[in-house]
């Protein structure tokens, strides 16, 4: 089996079936531990799910009272998220694959947007590693998770590029390189800080439905 | 002191302050401080905790809406990093991949001496203003989380030694001041006769219990004779009790469930004698949060009545017509208590009754929801190892009350109000911030 | 077979002018991308190179490597040359047949002696069921390449089933199919210097070329990691293919008749395996340069490369998965649930303790 063979089959079965038991498992593993009850009267009539889901949405973006000194982190981390989400879902051998996985697909976009994005990504990233490194408050609460999932988060944009401009050894090297640090992530996702892809939901709405029940801000 | 690779890094980020300072209570070992911390922090992991716990993301935006953070520039201020041993604990004994953790060594057990170094960040700097809370983007209410923290830092003796004076003592004589039911007796006497106002105490029945804070008992005697006023004015059939007087939770503040549900538990059972249907809290933050909300969890039923914090009240009055206000003629800015406003939903409330005295409102840029803390909040005022920081976060409120170029800088809690007062004098600023009932009771129409 | 004795003489017999001969030499030094000067280098050496003896093996094979070599709407001198190298034994060319045919063979390695001859093998050798899948004259395929190899200066394998197993190979394999290559890494058949030539079939300039270059220089050419000659298979289909300005800017036919594919779209995701295949189709095209698959509409299938049979659908895209099915995440999802479930249920527990311990 060449490489290339092992990162489109065995390995890709294997980081998608850690992927999902990983991720289900954490999230049961959260979400089945007790509840308690609110006796307390409850300001109005606001229901937890449209307070969960106003500050799922809410969060998106700081209130203007933070924002002089949180825009950078949100803009940048933006960014790099939206730049991500522009290369992964809007490259078509990438809407391919997924097209492979669920049956479902979209237009793709063209090519030179899907680079840019690319860019815009990479630097992004790396300018958020370089504000990590320096930043008082960041230094003191990064653990190896914070790098280790940047780590894993960069390498398949990096390893996209080359693989793309045949960069360094054969176009299927590069492929399976690509490939394997893709795997690398989905491997790595239930395990650290990448697991907000989902727990956010959870976070932000458990607040904003014990807010709504206050009648307070969410 | 060994590290783990799987927590941040939980050394003071200044190692040149020197040891951690901290105080002790109890003749527990080492270990068993520690067994207490974390089979009590475990109490407190169910799901909501937990998943709260277990979403940080290191961003560090916390930090930016931290008043301790702010005015020190200190990183060790940074809201989450308070909950450092409470979150380790979390991933050790109750995430979802715990076991694993622990088989491969991965998340080492909180030491006695991260504990002790906590303290000052879970105590001396941390009002509960829930300003964090507001700005994560993963929506984690943190400030809740470091008053969950607290429960475990009190099983293992380890609270600063003045709010656990004053807690015991609360729990002991009713009051953390020494106003206990013989003095409050007492006080209530003499305002009734001092301020020619009727102030009924220990009646057998009425609609509603009224509550004091013990601030106001000591410091601020004025407002309670205020309330009086006011609520006779408008027509109440109200009564104090001295068998559930204290408004005060410092069971809540210095992190005693057990004090916090006795301590709730005085004014439940006394509204409960009188048949009261309405409970008002007086100018207090926390009492509000206390009692409002977590009241009937510490009893464990729906209480029988209603809560309402005295501006609330006011505000209920003025919609209803029952409190009928002169115009002051004068320009205010107020201070909203953070747990009546944004940790309460009781924002809108203050300015109905500031709307109905007809005052021209100058609010300070931050402000309702997202204002700025006193910084005196949470316990935080009764440890004087943490006045420089105190002093420190004062500043913005001091900007922020200059710029308005107000006359008046009105606030609607007596722990805020005795907070303003000491970095007052302590800066020479000069300003007086003043209560909103004692506002009102000036104003009333005749 | 007796006659000229220089491939020169060769071509002076048949009518070839020195123009035309060096015509073809610059065309060939083209082709292997070395430069104009070779050709005259290739010109001296090929005029007196000496007739060499080849015998060629066939085995499991379709024999469609050499209906492509010998291909041809007009001659060409790259036919030409093939008629100039003795080729001793081939089971489709020769006319010989039956004990005769192998007493040629037989013949042809003793006269060319040691190191004489030159060995092509077209076909995959299967090796299950002790060889008896194919035999030729009650000799296992197995028995008689090593046979051949013995003395054999080099050997060429023509096609994908030489070179890496091709179709027979193919999962699952039921003859137990092998190529040349690696019967020679497992020691069955003497190791002998090596040129893989593979497509199924290669390129007919792709399989002259490579001879002649062996013919030119006596030597194998320049190989890449497969053992295939860089000058053929040096680019994949994908570098060199004329509608890669639509892949690169995203325009892909969705299907074999729809717009995109009437327009000449990229063959990207009905399958086409150009960026990940090597060969010279693209440049070199087939039927004396006429069209190539994509050209004709239809994706690369990827036939130079080893598995190409098992690399996933050919109508499959590339950036498809070759992985399981959807039983495999259920699975998971089932054991993530239990275990989640699990977890929480051993920490519910361990919370309930802690809540009794402070009770008491």
């Amino acid at each position: 089996m060449t490489l290339l063979e092992f990162t489109r089959g065995p390995a890709l079965e294997a980081s998608l079936i850690i992927l999902v038991a990983g991720v289900i498992w954490r999230l049961v593993g959260l979400l089945l531990l007790p509840y308690k009850r609110d006796h307390s009267e409850p300001r109005g009539n606001r229901t937890a799910l449209g307070g969960a889901l106003q500050t799922i949405l809410r969060r998106f973006w700081p209130y203007r009272a933070f924002q002089n000194r949180v825009l950078f982190s949100h803009v940048m981390g933006y960014a790099f998220h939206i730049g991500l989400a522009i290369v992964v879902f809007g490259y078509r051998p990438h809407i391919l694959f997924i097209r492979d996985l669920t049956g479902i697909s979209w237009p793709g976009l063209p090519y030179w947007v899907v680079y840019l994005a690319g860019a815009v990504t990479l630097a992004a990233l790396v300018a958020l590693l370089i504000r990590r490194l320096s930043h008082g408050v960041l230094r003191l609460l990064s653990t190896p998770d914070d790098y280790l999932s940047w780590l894993v988060t960069i390498l398949p944009v990096i390893t996209g590029f080359m693989a793309v401009q045949h960069l360094g050894a054969r176009y299927e090297t590069l492929l399976a390189v690509h490939l394997l640090s893709v795997e690398l992530l989905l491997i790595w996702l239930p395990f650290g800080k990448l697991m907000h892809t989902f727990t956010f939901l959870f976070s932000r709405g458990f607040t904003g439905a014990r807010a709504a029940h206050k009648g307070a801000k969410t | 002191m060994s590290q783990s690779s799987a927590a941040h890094d939980t050394r003071p980020h200044r190692p040149d302050l020197g040891e951690a300072r901290y105080d002790k209570q109890g003749e527990l070992s080492d270990a068993e401080r520690v067994d207490r911390a974390v089979s009590n922090f475990v109490k407190d992991i169910g799901a909501v905790t937990a998943t709260h716990l277990d979403a940080c993301i290191h961003c560090g935006q916390c930090a930016e809406a931290c008043h301790f953070y702010r005015e020190t520039g200190d990183p060790k201020y940074t809201p989450v990093h308070k909950l450092a041993p409470f979150r380790r604990a979390y991933q050790r004994e109750m995430s979802p991949f715990g076991f694993i953790r622990r088989w491969l060594g991965l998340t080492h057990k909180v030491t006695v001496d991260e504990l002790q170094r906590w303290q000052e960040l879970l105590y001396d700097s941390c009002t509960v203003c829930g300003r964090c809370t507001m700005v994560c983007p993963m929506g984690i209410d943190i400030a809740g989380l470091v008053s969950q923290a607290r429960h475990g830092m009190f099983k293992a003796g380890l609270v600063p030694a003045e709010l656990h004076e004053v807690a015991e003592k609360a729990e002991r004589e009713g009051s953390p001041l020494g106003a206990n039911p013989e003095v409050f007796e007492d006080r209530i006497e003499w305002l009734a006769d001092d301020y020619e106002v009727a102030i009924p105490l220990d009646k057998e029945s009425a609609d509603v219990l009224v509550t004091v804070s013990s601030i106001e008992i000591m410091k601020y005697p004025r407002s309670i004779a205020d309330m009086a006023r006011i609520l006779n004015h408008m027509g109440v059939d109200w009564t104090f009790r001295t068998d559930g007087y204290e408004a005060t939770n410092f069971g809540l503040l210095s992190g005693n469930t057990d004090w916090q549900a006795d301590m709730s538990g005085k004014i439940i059972e006394a509204a409960k004698s009188v048949g009261a249907h309405t409970v008002v809290l007086p100018e207090c933050g926390h009492a509000y949060t206390a009692l409002r909300w977590m009241g009937a969890n510490s009893y464990g039923a729906e209480l029988p009545f209603k809560v309402r914090h005295i501006s609330e009240y006011l505000a209920d009055g003025v919609r209803q017509g029952s409190l009928k206000l002169k115009s002051m003629d004068r320009s205010v800015t107020f201070h909203d208590p953070c747990q009546v406003s944004r940790r309460g939903g009781a924002t809108a409330e203050p300015r109905v009754v500031l709307d109905a005295l007809g005052v021209e409102l100058r609010e300070m840029d931050e402000t309702g929801d997202l204002n700025w803390c006193c910084g005196g909040g949470g316990g935080v005022v009764t440890i004087s190892r943490a006045d420089a920081i105190r002093h420190k976060v004062f500043r913005i409120k001091q900007r922020q009350v200059e710029d308005t170029g107000a006359e008046a800088f009105v606030t609607s809690c007596s722990n805020c109000r005795m907070t303003f007062d000491d970095d007052t004098e302590h800066f020479n600023w000069g300003r007086k911030v003043e209560s909103l009932v004692e506002l009102v009771a000036d104003h009333l129409e005749a | 077979m007796a006659g000229p004795s220089t491939l020169g003489d060769f071509l002076l017999q048949r009518g070839i002018s020195r123009r035309g001969f060096m015509k073809f030499c610059t065309a060939m030094a083209s082709a292997m991308a070395m430069p104009p000067s070779f050709a005259r280098d290739m010109a001296a050496n090929l005029e007196t190179a000496k007739r060499q003896s080849v015998i060629w093996l066939s085995f499991q094979e379709c024999t469609g490597c050499t209906e492509s070599l010998t291909r041809s709407h007009s001659p060409t001198l790259e036919s030409l040359i093939f008629d100039f190298i003795s080729l001793d034994y081939h089971h489709t060319l020769q006319a010989a047949s039956g004990h005769a045919a192998e007493k040629a063979r037989e013949e042809a390695m003793e006269r060319a002696g040691e190191g004489g001859y030159l060995v092509v093998v077209d076909g995959s050798i299967p090796t299950g069921a002790g060889g008896a899948y194919s035999t030729i004259a009650g000799m296992t395929n197995l028995q008689m390449l090593a046979e051949t190899l013995e003395n054999a200066a080099a050997v060429v394998s023509v096609g994908t089933c030489a070179a890496f197993g091709g179709i027979p190979y193919a999962d699952p394999n039921p003859t137990d199919a092998r190529s040349v290559e690696s019967l020679m890494a497992n020691g069955h058949v003497p190791s002998k210097p090596l040129i893989n030539v593979s497509g199924c079939p290669p390129v007919p300039v792709v399989i002259s070329g490579t001879f002649a270059h062996y013919l030119t220089f006596g030597q194998i050419p320049e190989l890449d990691h497969y053992n295939r000659p860089k000058a053929f298979f040096g680019d994949t289909i994908h570098d060199r293919c004329y509608r890669r300005p639509f892949y690169d800017q995203g325009k892909m036919a969705k299907s074999f008749d729809d717009e995109g594919a009437r327009k000449g779209w990229c063959l990207y995701e009905v399958g086409c395996k150009g960026p990940t295949t090597y060969n010279a189709c693209a440049t070199a095209k087939w039927n004396n340069g006429t069209s190539f698959p994509i050209e004709s509409g239809h994706g690369c299938l990827g036939c130079s490369e080893p598995n190409f049979w098992d690399a996933g659908s050919f109508y499959k895209p590339l950036s498809a998965g070759m992985w399981g099915e959807a039983e495999g995440l259920a699975a998971a999802a089932a054991v993530g649930v239990a275990a989640g479930a699990g977890a929480a249920w051993g920490h519910r527990r361990r919370h309930a303790q802690a809540q009794e311990e402070s009770q008491s």
